[in-house]
């Protein structure tokens, strides 16, 4: 319930402070969306599995969002940022899928 | 099969793939529950921020994403605007250097008298190269795109490029009413001169620098046989040609009473009139 109201409380706040993202930074962003989305996936997975776990889940949030823009960034100075991201998108998307089916499975047993 | 059980360390699987695609779950997590971590009240405080932080994310990329596309079209609004802007400014000046051409005009005939040789002259030499407006029978070619074609499936006009008029299409026709006999030609409603050009400019067709647009309307003022003629010319032959071959439109019909405007005068910049007397031909 915190979780959900902490979520709620963060997306208010995005959309009140209405913060300028630096254009440095705006090629991250969707990467960092994606790697966001797997850790609050994996997270509720792990909940409903019975083992989550506050600084596991912390420490994958961050760590995924900075690896990712990390790989990314080191794309674009080599000149295979699409690429790159294409893959972390295909390898962050695809253990959204897999997590999202475990959650599915658990809440509809379906 | 779960690799957490073949590979108790919680390191990485041999097989990073197949590991990904079975078990989506950070395996941190089962090592977490393995040693039996405990729930310390800082630990759910940070987890709170994390949290914040992920919908903080979610709502500035959502906003990023929502203002990204009025920033497209916001530029593109802007440049269409500045062309109108331009565009608006040459028709000014046009319309400027129409009344001083009306101006010099009536100063002419001030100066050297009406019915003079002199003004008669000036009269024929500026309809002949383009610089008065002109009047007498003639011919209008029509050309058009080609219409998109309509996709089979969705009834709606394909998206495919359509076959369009080209600048070599328009030069052509051009060329071949001049070899037909025509004394004054205009293309929607620009005048030709000596110096005329009809070039492309990506998909826009430019005369003398100016964009026309489909329906092209050739008018040209000739002599009474210049439509048999331009029909029976080469030009005529090839726009029919284009017709079968791309579905572009082409007609001819005659007029009796054709008006073209003047065309803008160009100021010679380099050229100089030759002084009576001196010899012509060859270089000095």
């Amino acid at each position: 319930m915190i979780a959900v109201l902490a979520l709620v409380a963060g997306v208010v706040a995005g959309i009140l402070i209405e913060p300028t993202v630096p254009v440095a930074l705006q090629p991250y962003l969707p990467i960092a969306v994606v790697a966001a989305l797997d850790a609050v996936f994996g997270g509720v997975r792990a909940k409903l599995d019975g083992v989550f776990d506050d600084k596991q889940f912390v420490i994958s949030f961050v760590s995924n969002v900075l690896v990712a823009a990390f790989i990314v960034f080191l794309g674009d100075q080599l000149g295979v940022g699409g690429q790159l991201s294409t893959g972390v998108v295909v390898v962050l998307g695809v253990r959204i899928f897999g997590n999202v089916a475990a959650i599915r499975r658990r809440l509809f047993r379906a | 099969m779960n690799p957490d059980h073949a590979n108790p360390g919680g390191g990485n699987p041999p097989n990073f793939l197949t590991d990904l695609f079975a078990n989506a779950l950070d395996p941190g997590y089962a090592d977490a529950a393995a040693r039996g971590a405990r729930r310390s009240p800082v630990a759910r405080g940070v987890r709170v921020v994390a949290l914040a932080a992920i919908g903080f994310l979610l709502a500035v990329a959502y906003r990023e994403a929502v203002a990204a596309q009025p920033d497209r079209s916001q530029a593109h609004a802007r440049l269409v605007e500045e062309v109108k802007a331009a565009q608006a400014r040459t028709d000014d000046l046009q319309r400027r250097s129409d009344e001083l051409r009306r101006k010099v005009t009536a100063l002419q005939l001030a100066a050297l008298g009406g019915g003079s040789e002199e003004l008669k002259r000036i009269r024929e030499q500026e309809a002949a190269t383009g610089l008065a407006a002109v009047t007498g029978p003639g011919i209008v070619v029509t050309m058009i795109d080609a219409p998109p074609q309509i996709d089979p499936t969705t009834g709606r006009p394909s998206r495919a490029e359509v076959s369009r008029v080209l600048d070599v299409d328009l030069q052509s026709v051009v060329n071949g009413l001049w070899a037909s006999g025509a004394e004054a030609i205009a293309i929607n409603g620009q005048r030709l001169t000596s110096t005329s050009t009809i070039r492309a400019a990506g998909s826009a067709v430019l005369v003398d620098f100016r964009p026309v647009t489909s329906p092209y309307e050739v008018l040209a003022i000739g002599p009474d046989d210049l439509e048999d003629r331009f029909g029976a010319s080469a030009a005529a032959a090839t726009a029919r040609a284009l017709v079968d071959r791309y579905g572009l439109g082409f007609a001819v019909r005659s007029d009796g009473g054709l008006r073209l405007p003047a065309a803008a005068e160009r100021s010679l910049r380099h050229a100089s009139p030759v002084q009576p007397g001196t010899p012509t031909g060859g270089p000095k």
